[in-house]
């Protein structure tokens, strides 16, 4: 276990200032800065601003320069919201997102493991079809259709669910976690009924028939363990994903997070913004892949090494 | 293959094509363009004044954006599909043939291009590729190749020690004779199920920029412009968001299903 963790802190070091050295230099080489305006600038303020945030010294000693803040906490002030350090902006926009991605991973996962063990009680059978077809529907359904018709029916019409906002009010979060779990929850769903059918080939599920044991006990006690596996692996990407960069679910029930700040970064080439944006959601990644490494040697004990 | 199975297959497949020829004829017939206002008609309900699903706030005939925005969605989601099937399929091919070092250097570009956010990359090409939409698509093709790489890889590893191949390379044959021979016809049929996988992801990415106001821009429309102004002008008028919602899941929903069950019949 802890030689995993040691040689996965390892790899990660590595992988992360790749990450970085490949967004800083794509940013840098794209045409267009973040001081190009309606009104060209003249050439003095320019090369004055140019200098006050270093964007004048070489590339190298940029990105050195830059790499020596960010492991000192420090990720530079935005170049767009002048008054603001990148630190504080993410700050601002990190909880609700953290939030709402959450909430949202902890809904998947209930719906997707409940409705994939249901289909896989009884595989071929009416449920297990109707369970995976509504899957298929989740996952294919982009959430910036499910929530404008979500806030149709259920804020418009029925008038049940606010529809847009943070007003304090636990209900506000209904409609925004559920279009963003739903094909998330599809996915597991399929993974969880997959596994859960190869699971229950095995010898171990054959010795506990034999023994007599219940159909839903051998279920819960021999298949979900090992059942799990895959939908672990999915997991955990996909809750990075959800964490950090709800853009479309943010922007349709105008929530303030941190996917916001993420496209206005990237449209007004706001380099430090974008970068810490980046940096945080490849940790994230990391981060989640090592759990899900983890959580592997105890849903599946042939694997330990 | 049992008529069962094909017809799982080849009924969403057909829908898919109902649709992309309907919104390519349909203009042909229609008196309005796209774009054309109607100034005495807007908000018009559907059939009235000749325009057979109503006009939108503008006063433009509905059916005639619907089918305009279906063309340039799927036109865009074909360019960059094909370009994923080139790129996927020959950096898989060449990484799994070759196999060793040159395998493992190649799989760790894809596991590090994976790794960088994709909102991140599509706006640089953006802005290296300005506003013409195909060039776009053909970028983000580009970047869309990773899974269809990876399952390539994995199918000509497993090729690559039958003994149909063994056979070949004992016999001499060179490696792009036997590639070309052996091993990409039996990885056609997985790969056209990925092709059919990808294309609702790219029809996604597509909507997914109008939405955010990143991807096509007018005069031109898309899918996901029309969801994007049926979404701001909802609570007046719920007809221009079904629509277009409608269109593009059955859509999604057709291609997803058809390419499930193509894969799980040749992988």
């Amino acid at each position: 276990m802890r030689a995993l963790l040691i040689r996965r802190l390892f790899t990660a070091i590595p992988t992360l200032l790749l990450v970085l050295l490949a967004s800083f230099l794509l940013m840098r080489f794209a045409p267009g800065g973040p001081f190009d305006a309606e009104r060209p600038l003249d050439p003095e303020t320019r090369a004055a601003l140019e200098a006050s945030y270093g964007l004048d010294q070489p590339l190298a000693s940029q990105f050195f320069g830059y790499l020596g803040n960010v492991l000192t906490g420090d990720f530079g002030p935005s170049l767009v919201y002048r008054d603001f350090t990148v630190t504080e902006l993410v700050a601002q926009g990190l909880p609700l997102s953290l939030t709402l991605g959450g909430l949202a991973t902890l809904l998947a996962t209930m719906l997707g493991l409940a409705a994939g063990m249901s289909a896989a009680l009884r595989p071929g059978g009416l449920r297990d079809e109707a369970l995976m077809f509504a899957s298929t529907l989740a996952t294919a359904l982009p959430s910036f259709v499910t929530g404008p018709l979500l806030a149709l029916v259920f804020g418009l019409w029925l008038g049940l669910l606010p529809v847009g906002g943070t007003g304090g009010d636990p209900r506000y979060w209904i409609l925004p976690v559920i279009a963003l779990a739903l094909p998330v929850a599809g996915a597991i769903a399929k993974l969880s009924r997959a596994g859960l059918a190869s699971a229950l080939g095995g010898e171990n599920i054959r010795t506990a028939r034999a023994r007599g044991l219940s159909e839903r006990a051998i279920l819960r006690r021999h298949a979900l363990r090992p059942a799990l596996v895959p939908v672990v692996s999915y997991l955990g990407p996909a809750a990075a994903g959800l964490l950090t960069g709800a853009v479309i679910i943010e922007t349709v029930f105008a929530l303030p997070g941190l996917g916001r700040y993420f496209v206005q970064g990237a449209l007004n080439r706001d380099y430090p913004l974008i970068m810490a944006v980046i940096l945080l959601y490849a940790s994230l990644i990391i981060l989640f892949n090592l759990i899900a490494d983890l959580l592997y040697g105890w849903l599946d004990p042939r694997g330990r090494a | 293959m049992m008529a069962r199975e094909m017809r799982r297959i080849l009924i969403p497949l057909a829908i898919v094509a109902a649709i992309a020829l309907a919104a390519i004829i349909l203009p042909v017939f229609l008196p309005w363009s796209h774009d054309a206002i109607d100034w005495d008609h807007a908000r018009a309900a559907p059939g009235e004044a000749g325009h057979i699903l109503g006009t939108d706030e503008l006063g433009r005939d509905r059916l005639a954006r619907l089918a305009a925005g279906t063309r340039i969605t799927l036109l865009v989601a074909l360019a960059a599909a094909l370009v994923s099937l080139l790129v996927g399929t020959a950096w898989g091919a060449v990484a799994g043939w070759i196999g060793g070092r040159g395998d493992e250097a190649m799989m760790r570009v894809v596991d590090a291009l994976y790794a960088l956010p994709f909102m991140f990359i599509v706006i640089v090409l953006m802005v290296v590729f300005g506003r013409s939409i195909l060039l776009v698509f053909v970028g983000i093709g580009l970047v869309e190749w990773l899974t269809m790489a990876r399952i390539v890889r994995g199918q000509v590893l497993a090729l690559r020690n039958r003994p149909f191949v063994l056979a070949a390379l004992a016999s001499g044959a060179p490696a792009h004779t036997i590639i070309r021979q052996h091993i990409l016809p039996n990885i056609a049929g997985v790969a056209l199920a990925y092709l059919t996988l990808t294309l609702p992801a790219l029809i996604m990415i597509e909507s997914f920029l109008s939405f955010l106001g990143l991807g096509v821009q007018e005069p031109l429309t898309s899918l996901g412009i029309l969801v994007k102004e049926g979404a701001d002008d909802m609570d007046i008028d719920a007809l221009g968001l079904l629509l277009p919602g409608g269109v593009m899941v059955t859509l999604l929903v057709c291609l997803t299903l058809a390419g499930e069950r193509l894969r799980d019949r040749f992988a």
